[in-house]
């Protein structure tokens, strides 16, 4: 069974805008009939610019939003009946990219026991789950600590962790390394992909970094609402004028090769990584 | 800076008191309260100290920490003692001059007074410096649950207790990012008369408020995200147990009681300056 | 303008149990004119650094000679200090209050107390040069979109006629095009006002495309200066202090490793691209 599936997802919204005329009412396409599937197990990542409607997607998802025409299924749930909503949260868990405004407790644990606690799970089985959760994203050590102390990357492990007590099969991650330093996003990132590769959680990262996106196994670019490129991280990024066009970056490497072969040198133009490059150039001896 | 400022602040140690059950010492600290105000005598005085010096060494708190929030309200104590010693009646006049009139009384009530708040403070104090901010909600929902029936929210009012807890020291690091950048932009904070200095808070508070509700509609959403719908069907991770000590301390509390009772009997037969 | 650090240390909190150094002797002098780099990751005393160049905090030890006069010496002279060294701050977008743009950008030149044509003056000057159309002067600053909300942020201390901009972190949490948008704006600043810029970023990527030095801070000291290509040569140093270099400075000290001709001092793709035609073309000769 499909983890996530959108037909036609479209989602649109009314915005009041002020004019010299006073003011004007704008419908406004946040998604545009979208149709995109994630299978059970994988990690997918969705590309876009601020404002492109990938956020928009990612709340659907976890049915904070529901979608004016089409229909989107979480775990087989279908978002548009309210009934299934608690279902469909359980089943799917999000991570904000605020790493401070998506914490609810004074102290860590008790933190990661709100989500289960909302689901009634029993005492003991809480306690369980917090201590694994804590210790799957390598957080143990801060379990009776108040999270204000901690960094931004330690922040979003911990909101990790809060999703994961709640036992889901797919993480929804929307920008979670926007507001980190360098040492917080590497953290964020290899929690994501061990969730992913040890535990089959699937992954929806929602994000701009095009590094980011290149670990994932699919990758989706939305740009105004619209699904305008969807293949492996490879297929997309080779595409270095349309990926530019759509106000998004290219690994440096790949930059590179799309140059050198603009240049009339044979080098491939899939190259996402250092080692791929070096290896090219070598080949190339 | 502004992080000095501490609310509700916890200091950890291994303590009876600490270990007492967070509605246990709700219920002591309610009755002590309740207490303060029911003595009336010095001796009585005397003896709310001594339990009060028990609790405290009991506590393993040294007890500077108590005293640091005495200094932070002194001038209340202060100004009621002030009301205290000119406004009251009396026959013993012991100082007279114009329209200012000091009596015996007033001097007596005056001292009580202090005692009775700087009592009231050490007391309460005791409650938040062996009591987690965690533990002291729970116990205030648990103590709320009764009086559900008639429309008291216990839970919410709890949940909302944390969340504020949570999000000080947040809102407090911001308000002083926020100062530094107004001033780098030039703003003036220290000199001028109150209402320029109001004026000037302006570039402090619209950024800081607009942040608390960006804040407020994150937390809401991430709160939904987590499937929190209110305290139906919750269940909690740790669960409050009364121990033996719990019930010893309630021994304690009815015993302090029947003595506070003894005396304030008593002190009818007793001379007024007692 | 030149500035002058001496043995500047900065203790937080002394002689508590929070005591933590955040500076421990740094010495250093920015040139007028120069285009800086300041990187470090979080907790390397980069933004304990910039706040003393303001004036918003004191030196335990040391100081900070601006055009030889110490910053700190007389506290009057603070608010000129704060003036000749403007401060944008880390998601400056988070302090804008006004009504408008026009009159947010305005709050730092009128408390100059500048004459009201020298306040629009610069204003507009100021919003020109981040890219702000006009139709958007009158319009509020929380109906704008992010990257533009920043743009109007860093104009307000802009407006103040800085001849040293600090800019903490500006590009953090911006989309690509966003994010060029504001470097553009920088860029262009620092040639057309001939100012003295210094940019604190985690992205190795921006402050490699813009700026003449590097300055990498490491534990509360100057771990490293020098050009781009001097502190990039040296991807491994960096890496060990929880940095990155450019992806592409990788390719060149991977190739070297493996005994290519090839220079180790390449950060951008057109200097990548150049240098590897180059290496290309040798081969094909030998």
């Amino acid at each position: 069974m499909d983890m996530v599936k959108a037909e036609g997802l479209t989602y649109e919204y009314i915005k009041t805008i002020e004019t010299d005329h006073g003011t004007e009412e704008e419908k406004v396409l946040a998604l545009n009939h979208l149709d995109i599937t994630v299978e059970k197990g994988s990690f997918i990542a969705v590309l876009g610019h601020n404002g492109s409607g990938k956020s928009t997607f990612a709340k659907h998802i976890n049915a904070l939003v529901k979608p004016t025409k089409g229909t989107i299924w979480v775990n087989g749930f279908d978002t548009n009946q309210e009934e299934l909503v608690w279902d469909i949260r359980q089943s799917a868990g999000m991570v904000f990219q605020n790493p401070d405004n998506q914490l609810v407790a004074t102290v860590v644990e008790e933190d990661i026991a709100f989500g289960p606690e909302n689901l009634g799970v029993p005492p003991k089985e809480i306690r369980k789950r917090v201590d694994e959760a804590l210790a799957t994203v390598g957080m143990s050590e801060y379990t009776t600590h108040s999270p204000n102390r901690l960094s931004g990357g330690q922040k979003q492990r911990m909101a990790i962790a809060g999703v994961l007590a709640m036992k889901p099969d797919c993480i929804v991650l929307d920008e979670p390394t926007a507001m980190l330093d360098p040492v917080g996003r590497k953290e964020v990132m290899q929690t994501i992909l061990r969730l992913n590769k040890e535990e089959g959680i699937t992954m929806i990262l929602i994000t701009h970094y095009m590094d980011e996106a290149a670990m994932a196994d699919d990758v989706y670019v939305i740009d105004d609402g619209n699904l305008v490129m969807h293949g492996t991280p490879k297929e997309i990024f080779s595409e270095v004028e349309q990926m530019k066009h759509y106000g998004l970056d290219v690994p440096q490497v790949t930059e590179v090769a799309y140059e050198l072969r603009k240049q009339g040198i044979d080098i491939p133009k899939d190259i996402l990584t250092v080692e791929e490059m070096v290896g090219a150039i070598c080949r190339l001896k | 800076m502004l992080r000095d400022i501490t609310i509700g602040q916890y200091y950890p140690a291994e303590s009876i008191i600490h270990r007492l059950d967070a509605r246990v010492k709700l219920v002591i600290t309610f009755f002590y309260i309740l207490s303060l105000f029911f003595v009336n005598t010095f001796v009585g005085y005397l003896f709310v100290i001594f339990v009060l010096g028990l609790a405290v060494k009991a506590s393993k708190v040294p007890l500077k920490f108590m005293l640091k929030g005495i200094k932070s309200i002194m001038i209340i104590i202060l100004f009621t003692a002030g009301i205290n010693i000119f406004m009251t009646q009396g026959d013993t006049v012991l100082f007279q001059k114009g329209i200012i009139t000091i009596t015996q009384e007033g001097v007596f009530l005056a001292i009580k007074m202090c005692i009775r708040l700087i009592l009231l403070i050490i007391g309460s104090s005791i409650l938040t410096l062996t009591t987690t901010p965690i533990q002291l909600t729970d116990g205030i929902e648990y103590l709320l649950r009764p009086w559900k029936k008639i429309g008291v929210p216990a839970h919410e009012i709890a949940m909302m207790m944390t969340i504020a807890l949570r999000f000080i020291p947040t809102l407090l690091d911001e308000t002083d990012k926020i100062m530094k950048a107004q001033q780098a932009r030039g703003a003036d904070f220290d000199t001028g008369n109150v209402i320029q200095k109001a004026k000037r808070l302006i570039p402090i508070l619209v950024p800081l408020f607009i942040s608390a509700f960006r804040r407020a509609d994150d937390l809401a959403m991430a709160m939904e995200a987590r499937c929190y719908h209110g305290d139906e069907n919750r269940t909690r991770m740790n669960e409050m147990k009364y121990q033996k000590a719990d019930y010893v301390a309630q021994v304690c509390l009815i015993c302090y009681l029947g003595v506070i009772i003894a005396l304030r009997v008593a002190a009818a037969k007793l001379p007024f300056f007692l | 303008m030149s500035i002058k650090i001496n043995h500047l240390t900065h203790i937080y909190n002394r002689g508590t149990a929070f005591e933590k150094t955040a500076l421990q002797d740094v010495t250093l002098e920015i040139e007028k004119g120069e285009f800086i780099g300041l990187i470090g990751h979080t907790g390397s005393g980069k933004s304990t650094l910039i706040q003393h160049l303001n004036g918003l905090i004191s030196p335990t030890e040391g100081e900070i000679l601006l055009d030889g006069v110490n910053i700190h010496g007389d506290k009057k002279n603070l608010r000129s200090v704060r003036q000749r060294i403007g401060l944008a701050f880390q998601y400056p977008e988070h302090q804008l209050f006004e009504m408008t743009v026009w009159k947010d950008v305005a709050f730092g030149p009128n408390n100059m107390k500048l004459s009201a044509e020298e306040v629009e003056q610069r204003v507009e000057q100021a919003l020109q040069t981040v890219g702000i159309p006009k139709e958007l002067y009158g319009k509020s600053p929380f109906e704008l979109s992010g990257g533009q909300k920043r743009r109007v942020a860093i104009a307000g201390v802009l407006a103040m006629n800085p001849e040293v901009f600090i800019l903490d972190e500006p590009t953090a949490g911006l989309d690509p095009k966003g994010r060029d948008e504001i470097l553009d704006a920088i860029k262009a600043l620092h040639e057309e006002r001939k100012i003295t810029v210094i940019l604190v970023s985690h992205s190795m990527e921006d402050v490699a495309k813009l700026v003449d030095r590097i300055i990498v801070m490491h534990k509360g000291r100057v771990a490293m200066t020098g050009t781009p290509g001097e502190v990039f040569s040296r991807v491994e140093e960096i890496e060990k202090m929880g940095l990155a270099a450019p992806q592409i400075s990788y390719v060149f000290a991977q190739l070297k490793a493996k005994g290519y001709p090839v220079p180790t001092d390449i950060y951008t793709t057109k200097d990548a691209t150049k240098a590897l035609m180059d290496l290309i073309g040798q081969v094909k000769l030998c």
